[in-house]
């Protein structure tokens, strides 16, 4: 239904609201989604995919302006463009991960949050690629079906939701896998998964590389849709934002992604223009703290999100019990045995 | 048996979500309403976050105070221009705020309130943006929105006019190069620099800037011996700074960096070859601007900074008049001390009253009638020049870019007033090529260090005591 | 599968399935384990005792290369695996359990089950689903939990399952992967009396081409299965024999048999 009601949209609401917003919504969305993959499936909190994402959006602006657009401007094919950002991306990824894969928990999450400022500050003072400045004019260099989209609106908002339900469906199946199922395995007990005879640090190396292409994807559709990208996309800033909507949707379940990227959304739009917010301290620069509370308010209700109180109120409703998939991951590996007997 | 509930369980969130979509849809619908053909809808941009937040209410209430003189609108709150206003119409059109842009002066965030601006509130007119990445990225976006209009705010990068060139963005204030004009000459005259080094911010502006600088100063003879580039925001410039010659090797140094990074430069400066010296520095506007002239004035003063198309001491009816209306129409901008006319020659003010003045002009023009999705209005803006502007006429080129006079000052802490500056030097009308010389975006290394003289170069006039020689 | 087990033995010759020399593994200045050797013969049973802290499962982690010795070499088969990855030893045909049944808790009771077969049968990485190759997996390791009959719970998630249960589930994802050498840590810890009588049932019963290492301080199932025993206290071995050597040893009782009634609770 609720495909249909996205597929209906640009008939059903206005153009802001289907272009700006929901085309949006589902960049967000599959961005959040590769997040909710690494954390859900392989236990990996990654603060990189918004930095992942940017770097697909560099690689596309870079390649495929003209003129005196800055950073490279190769005027490349926008196709290429397009395999260039995922292919230079998942490499990123590929060795990034490889550098990341040996470490859990928060350390994991430190090197992942490093390479975030990392690339920000890198993007930002290598003026080769655009530097400060970013790339601009990328709407003009979109491939030929999708078109102009200030024009053909309708063309990205499709190809974006497409794009969408293709990664939701890719990574349900993926996680079917033997390589999904050993990587939940390996979310699960680390050290357990090595002496079955898995090998823990390629798998969730390959797992963060196919993150990082998930991430491309977003980025690719963002530069499509923003016209622009520049280190601010990818600044901690961006980083926190990706993080709430992962958080805000659950990160146990994977449609949480679109759902948390719906509500961050329309919440970063419209609560702004709630009249008499700005009566109670919340004027228009501190819509994030609004967006703050929001997000406190949903971890503090339901620690799984909007998809845990949806799936609670629909189970009291069904009477029906336990739930799909992935529990709660496991914080990182445990030490091999070392308590004596409990007696 | 599991795939069926799965399934279930699919379908059912896929309702929930549906159903939160339609809600916020028609949360969308009422928030929009009904777009009527009568009401002229503007929107306004600044920055609310960021370097430049200070500068937020003073930004629109410099455009809002042009509204109320030429348009009748009514502030809704002297003391805070953010409130808005009410009433005002042109040709029986009324005139209407639809909201006001908090960017951070960064291009992404522009781009995102942009949108929401002309998009969700459906403006059909923009004054803004502040600041320079901002601007281009907004200019491309006006380049694909044909019947939005734009005026700029006191955005100053050289390539949102000269190479975007979008037929309905329209800026009618100098850009980060003009408003450096003279400043080299100056170097050249009075303190016999022959050769000098430059350091300057690696981006947008601060090319434009130095640019402006190793332009005039080549023309006037000067020789640019090095250009040093850190990066924008840096907070340890010990490196770069070593990278300048020291000056036993160069008559003096140019500096083209940002608000913030200019006091722990030159303190670095300091710490690798001793004390400055006025007559050694020449500095952009941030020498001034954003409280660093209460830093480093007392340990510049005399030295020689280059202008914002303004100057504070400046006398002349043009100039009362102008600060007897920012006076009328608001009694403050905070955060910042001191009443409106305090900042009459502060860009931020100066620029974003010129704007919308000159929008309101030609609105006047085309009685308000924007119906043709603004062909008839931005032809009008086109055409638009203030002869009255306070600080010398502005007029566009071909690219939509005001060509305006500029002003030298030197640092002097003994002036009264806001700014710990004097104006030294007139410039007559500065274009954004610098008469051709200039016809690429500035950049790390570009423009080249040229002998050639500009149009100016001799004609500068002296300003002794606000008035003009 | 029992003919094949057999004849890769054969192909082994004489080579013990296990062989400690001198292994040692210190923790900071602890000596959990300080100079162990030991030898276990193809197909045999064997079982470690000893008193809480006296080095069994750090000896046990040593062999399956989860910890890495400080000292002394590991040989499995003939082969030195010392400086071998755990991963690989699993792939030589070792198996184990934990004595806190370390378990996939988020997965379902086959997928954690088919996941120690495929741990073995190689092909981790493929990203895609082989129909008949899957079910042919799936279909091994529903058998094997028929064997440690859990196969009521097989689609439940293992982190809802009750202790024993638990147990259950990693006897059979140790079974499952059709080991040469199968270690088990304390397999009958924290079961009632009924259940400790079908794990030791299931122990008997064992293919006897399987190499069998256990843990054990409950001497109804360590000395009914084992054919020999090694007894290790304070990170060395002190006694080794059959069990009934082990039942007269004095020492052993003095250490160790004194807290039997204890396990028997
Ligand atoms: N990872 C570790 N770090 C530090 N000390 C450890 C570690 N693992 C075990 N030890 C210590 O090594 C000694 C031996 O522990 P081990 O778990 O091998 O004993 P055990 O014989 O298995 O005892 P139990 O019968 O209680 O299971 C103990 O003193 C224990 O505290
Ligand atoms: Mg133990």
């Amino acid at each position: 239904m609720v495909l249909v009601v996205a597929l209906l949209g640009p008939f059903l609401f206005s153009d802001f609201f289907t272009h700006t917003l929901l085309t949006q919504v589902f960049w967000y969305g599959i961005a959040a989604a590769s997040l909710i993959f690494l954390f859900g499936y392989g236990g990996m909190v990654s603060l990189a995919q918004v930095s992942l994402y940017g770097i697909a959006g560099f690689v596309v602006g870079n390649a495929v302006t003209t003129g005196a657009a800055k950073g490279q401007h190769f005027g490349l094919d926008p196709w290429l463009g397009v395999v260039l950002a995922i292919v230079i991306t998942t490499l990123i990824g590929l060795v990034l991960g490889a550098l990341a894969s040996r470490s859990f928990g928060i350390y994991f999450l430190m090197l992942t949050l490093t390479f975030a400022v990392l690339t920000n500050y890198f993007f930002g003072q290598v003026t080769v690629f655009g530097g400060f400045s970013g790339v601009s004019g990328i709407q003009l260099h979109t491939p030929g079906v999708i078109g102009n989209p200030n024009i053909h609106p309708n063309r990205l908002y499709y190809v974006a939701l497409g794009t969408s339900v293709a990664v939701y469906l890719l990574i349900r199946y993926v996680v079917r896998t033997p390589f999904g199922v050993a990587l939940q395995g390996i979310r699960d007990d680390p050290v357990r998964m090595s002496s079955l005879g898995y090998n823990v640090t390629l798998h969730r190396t390959l797992a963060f590389a196919f993150g990082a292409f998930i991430s491309s994807l977003a980025g690719i559709l963002f530069v499509w849709w923003n016209d622009h990208v520049d280190p601010a996309s990818m600044d901690l800033s961006a980083v926190i934002d990706l993080l709430v909507i992962a958080v805000i949707g659950g990160l146990s379940r994977l449609e949480g992604a679109w759902l948390g990227a719906f509500v961050f959304v329309i919440l970063n739009n419209y609560l702004r223009s709630v009249p008499g917010l700005g009566h109670v301290g919340i004027s228009p620069e501190r819509f994030h703290t609004a967006i703050g509370i929001v997000f406190l308010v949903i971890v503090l209700v339901s620690p799984s999100g909007l998809m845990g109180i949806w799936e609670r109120l629909r189970n009291r409703v069904a009477g029906a019990g336990g739930s799909i998939g992935s529990a709660p991951p496991g914080e990182g590996p445990r030490e091999p045995d070392s308590q004596p007997a409990a007696g | 048996m599991k795939n069926v509930r799965k399934r279930h369980r699919l379908w059912l969130s896929a309702g929930g979500l549906a159903l939160g979509a339609v809600v916020a849809a028609v949360f969308a619908a009422t928030a929009v309403g009904r777009p009527s053909a009568t009401p002229l809808k503007i929107a306004i941009m600044s920055d609310c976050q960021g370097a430049f937040a200070a500068n937020y209410e003073q930004d629109i209430g410099g455009a809002i105070t042009a509204f109320a003189q030429y348009a009748g609108v009514k502030p809704k709150n002297p003391n805070k221009p953010s409130a808005g206003w009410t009433g005002g119409s042109i040709g029986g059109h009324p005139l209407k705020l639809v909201g006001i842009g908090c960017s951070n002066d960064r291009a992404d965030t522009a781009i995102k309130e942009t949108k929401r601006l002309m998009e969700q509130l459906g403006a059909d007119i923009m004054v803004g943006p502040l600041s320079g990445d901002e601007s281009v990225a907004i200019a491309n976006y006006a380049k694909a929105h044909p019947s939005k209009t734009f005026v700029n705010g006191t955005a100053g990068a050289w390539d949102t006019t000269a190479v975007v060139k979008a037929p309905n963005f329209f800026r009618f204030n100098g850009d980060g190069i003009q408003w450096n004009a003279g400043i080299g000459d100056l170097a050249v005259r009075k303190l016999h620099w022959k050769k000098a080094a430059i350091i300057m911010d690696d981006y947008s502006f601060g090319y434009a800037s130095g640019a402006g600088m190793v332009a005039d100063f080549c023309a006037a003879g000067g020789t640019i011996t090095k250009r040093v580039f850190p990066p924008l925001n840096t907070t340890d410039y010990s490196s770069f700074v070593r990278q300048l010659p020291p000056p036993s090797q160069v008559d003096g140094y140019f500096s083209a960096v940002g608000g913030s990074g200019t006091p722990p430069m030159l303190k670095a400066f300091e710490q690798a070859y001793g004390k400055l010296k006025a007559s050694q520095w020449i500095g952009n506007l941030f020498f001034f601007s954003s409280g660093a002239d209460k830093v480093i004035g007392p340990e510049l003063d005399g030295a020689y900074v280059g202008g914002f198309g303004s100057s504070p001491d400046l006398k002349g009816k043009n100039v009362t008049k102008y600060k007897k209306i920012l006076d009328k129409w608001y009694k403050k901008y905070p955060p910042l001390a001191g009443k409106a006319s305090d900042h009459a020659a502060d860009g931020f003010t100066y620029n974003y009253y010129n704007n919308a003045w000159a929008l309101v002009k030609a609105l006047k023009v085309v009685k308000g009638n924007i119906s043709d999705g603004g062909k008839k209005l931005q032809a009008a803006l086109g055409k638009t020049s203030l002869p009255d502007a306070a600080y010398g006429a502005i007029r566009l080129d071909k690219n939509r870019q005001a060509i305006q006079p500029q002003y030298s000052y030197r640092m002097d802490v003994k002036t009264p007033g806001a700014l710990a500056i004097k104006t030294v030097q007139y410039i007559p009308p500065v274009d954004q090529t610098f008469g051709g010389a200039i016809h690429s975006p500035p950049g790390r290394t570009y423009p080249p260090c040229a002998h050639k003289k500009l149009p100016w170069t001799g004609k500068e006039k002296p300003v002794v005591n606000g008035v003009i020689k | 599968m029992t003919e094949t087990a057999a004849d890769e033995q054969a192909v082994a010759g004489v080579a013990p399935a296990l062989r400690l020399r001198g292994v040692g593994r210190r923790f900071g200045g602890l000596h959990a384990v300080r100079s162990v050797d030991l030898e276990v013969a193809p197909g045999e049973r064997r079982a470690i005792l000893g008193p809480n802290g006296a080095g069994k499962t750090t000896l046990f982690n040593v062999i399956a290369g989860d910890l890495s010795a400080s000292s002394g070499s590991v040989e499995l088969f003939g082969q030195d695996v010392t400086h071998m990855p755990s991963r690989h030893r699993a792939r030589l045909g070792l198996a184990r359990t934990y004595q806190q049944s370390r378990l996939l808790l988020g997965l379902s009771v086959e997928d954690s089950i088919y996941l120690s077969i495929l741990g073995v049968a190689g092909g981790h990485l493929r990203p895609v689903i082989l129909k008949r190759r899957d079910r042919a997996i799936r279909q091994r390791a529903r058998e094997a939990a028929r064997r440690v009959a859990i196969e009521h719970k097989l689609a439940e998630l293992v982190g809802s399952l009750s202790h024993g249960e638990h147990r259950q589930v990693a006897v059979a994802m140790a079974l499952a992967s059709e080991p040469k050498i199968l270690m088990l840590d304390e397999p009958a810890s924290g079961l009632s009396r009924g259940e400790r009588l079908l794990v030791t049932e299931l122990l008997l019963g064992l293919d006897r081409a399987i190499t069998l290492i256990l843990i054990e301080h409950d001497m109804d199932v360590a000395l009914r299965v084992a054919e020999r025993v090694t007894m290790m206290h304070d990170g060395n071995v002190i006694v080794e024999g059959t069990p009934d050597e082990i039942r007269a040893n004095e020492l052993v009782h003095e250490l160790y048999l004194g807290r039997q009634h204890y396990a028997d609770e």
